[in-house]
């Protein structure tokens, strides 16, 4: 679990932001998915896609339906429901129960682990990032463990255990537990502690 | 000391010249003002003097002979008359004609009154309040057979009161016939909206004071100033504006005068500064001022010119112009803690809990009253330039993330957990 690459990510995601970028990539690891994931739940960014060095094809640019197909599809399945999940067959060539090739658009992954980035989708509101900060807390050279009394004391802004409180509006933090990777306010519903990962607002 | 000075100078005493007090030679071409002849404190009353007193006094407030006293005793009882002659004997006439004066103080009436009526042009009408029934309970809304009597008796009541020698016959004059079914439709319309008839009560003295016209909301007030003259030249304060500059501010503000007087205005940097010309320095005064209105405006304005009053009058201009809304959480404090950088000044702003203050510096402390805020918390880390303390500060305050729009940017719900806590209201 390498702070150093994640300080990397929480500096490229500030100025990403700053850029004005729509769509941005990180490597991945195991740390990383979860804590985009993370951020993705508590509203800071769009999107988290596992794909290759090429960004995926935007959502805009991906085959849709149009509005009489869609209507179509619908009664196809009010009249069938179990033709949505067609049964797995040893034969790729064979069409889809539902008359089209695919409907659920598949980003390609490299097969090369090395080749693969994290693409997460950047929100802005009012001509503003809804991302503007993420900070580091624990670094390379020391790692904050706090307690979930601590968190408890540090979500309702007041300084607990080296970490000052979170006094901006709609901050968020986020730590690692022996139960995944969890926002401060979720361990302290919880009441669990755990190592500190990076503050966001 | 010489040897030739004899012994005897030595031993006896000198007689040299004593200073006088007054310089000998006048310092002044003109002649002294004579000093200012001593007046006494008070007047200085000879004995002499003081009969002429008594006498003034016995001839101008003299005492009650037989006859006023006999006149007395028939309007007043003896213990007011011998109150009356208490108060009397308690002030003493000689006073009365050395002290008593008549009023020249700004206060004093225009028209010569003791106060004991009242005048219904210059005095406001009595009225009277609920307070004043004798039984605030006694009476309910008549019903329809109770309103029927009581308005006939009412009609009878007030057409005796028209025709106290009786009503016409029949075969009277056409014109008396067509009055008096004048008077008796006058006399219904009174009877039907007469409270008697609209309220009933066991108790006549209560019906009577609901009747009493002082209850009424249309008694009339005070008489209008309905002069034309008058009315042309008065003159509204808020009509007058000298200054075309604030007249055009009051323009782009679609403001009246009146507006302004609610702003507060304070000037909080002011130095000089010079312009290098090949014809010499040009030195100006630089103002910087801060305009709010205690309740969530504030603005910050500069000014320049080389005439002081001139660019402070620019200042305080641009300020009330450039007034804009500050976002105050429970219109006390900010929402969360803020950051803001110009040049090398940071301003750090804290919220805090209801009661705290606002302890900060000076320059933000003036910002935070005159924006109406009421707990806060501030540091200047870096640089405290005072102009760039006061900008940044403001556009601080002017810059705030506001839960709601932080919660639409997410997607997220976000309520307010102490207002959910104290049961308030919550969107």
């Amino acid at each position: 679990m390498s702070l150093v690459n994640l300080a990397h990510v929480c500096s490229h995601l500030q100025n990403a932001s700053k850029a004005r970028l729509g769509l941005t990539s990180i490597p991945v690891s195991k740390l990383h998915v979860n804590l985009s994931l993370g951020l993705q739940r508590e509203g800071f960014i769009s999107s988290v896609t596992l794909g290759g060095q090429a960004p995926p094809t935007p959502y805009s640019l991906q085959k849709t339906l149009s509005p009489e197909e869609h209507e179509k599809l619908a009664e196809t399945l009010a009249h069938s429901p179990w033709d949505a999940y067609p049964p797995p067959s040893e034969n790729e060539s064979s069409p889809s129960p539902l008359g089209r090739e695919e409907l659920v658009h598949h980003v390609k992954v490299p097969r090369n682990p090395a080749a693969r980035r994290l693409w997460l989708g950047l929100k802005y509101w009012n001509n503003e990032p809804v991302l503007k900060n993420m900070k580091l807390l624990s670094k390379p050279t020391r790692r904050i463990w706090l307690t979930g009394d601590d968190l408890a004391k540090i979500t309702r802004t007041r300084h607990a255990g080296y970490v000052k409180g979170m006094t901006h509006p709609g901050e968020c933090m986020f730590l690692t537990t022996d139960r995944g990777i969890l926002e401060a306010r979720e361990c302290v519903e919880r009441r669990i502690g755990g190592m500190v990962l990076c503050r966001v607002w | 000391m010489s040897i030739c000075r004899p012994v005897r100078c030595l031993l006896t005493t000198p007689a040299l010249p004593k200073p006088t007090s007054t310089p000998k030679r006048s310092f002044h071409a003109s002649t002294p003002r004579a000093a200012r002849r001593r007046r006494p404190h008070y007047p200085s009353i000879k004995a002499s003097d003081l009969n002429l007193i008594d006498e003034a006094a016995a001839k101008n407030y003299p005492k009650y002979d037989t006859s006023e006293a006999a006149l007395l005793s028939k309007k007043y009882t003896p213990s007011q008359i011998a109150a009356i002659q208490a108060a009397e004997t308690a002030i003493d006439p000689r006073d009365l004609v050395t002290q008593a004066q008549h009023r020249s103080d700004p206060w004093l009436l225009p028209y010569e009154d003791d106060l004991a009526e009242l005048d219904p042009i210059t005095d406001h009408a009595e009225k009277l309040s609920a307070e004043d029934l004798p039984d605030r309970k006694g009476f309910r809304e008549a019903t329809n057979a109770e309103y029927q009597v009581a308005v006939t008796d009412l009609m009878n009541e007030n057409i005796a009161k028209m025709y106290p020698n009786g009503v016409p016959d029949k075969n009277a004059a056409p014109e008396e016939t067509r009055r008096l079914e004048e008077s008796l439709q006058a006399a219904a319309m009174q009877a039907s909206i007469d409270p008697r008839a609209l309220y009933h009560s066991k108790t006549p003295e209560l019906l009577n004071s609901l009747a009493d016209p002082r209850h009424s909301v249309i008694l009339p007030d005070l008489p209008r100033l309905d002069s034309r003259m008058a009315k042309q030249t008065q003159r509204i304060a808020s009509d007058e504006v000298d200054d075309p500059r604030q007249k055009r501010l009051l323009q782009y503000l679609h403001w009246n005068k009146a507006a302004l007087r609610n702003i507060k205005v304070k000037t909080l940097v002011t130095h000089g500064v010079t312009n290098q010309t090949r014809m010499g320095k040009i030195r100006s005064m630089y103002f910087l001022t801060i305009a709010g209105n205690q309740n969530g405006l504030l603005g910050v304005g500069e000014g320049k010119s080389v005439e002081p009053e001139e660019g402070r009058k620019q200042s305080v201009n641009a300020a009330i112009r450039n007034m804009r809304p500050i976002a105050r959480y429970e219109n006390r404090t900010t929402y969360g803690d803020l950051e803001k950088k110009v040049g090398a000044t940071t301003v750090q702003l804290f919220s805090r809990p209801p009661g705290f203050g606002l302890r900060t510096q000076h320059l933000i402390f003036e910002l935070a009253r005159a924006a109406g805020l009421q707990d806060l918390a501030a540091r200047t880390p870096r640089s405290r330039n005072k102009m760039n303390v006061v900008k940044a500060a403001w556009e601080a305050l002017c810059n705030q993330k506001l839960p709601d729009e932080i919660a639409r940017a997410r997607g997220k719900k976000l309520v307010d957990v102490r207002k959910v806590y104290y049961g308030g209201p919550v969107h």
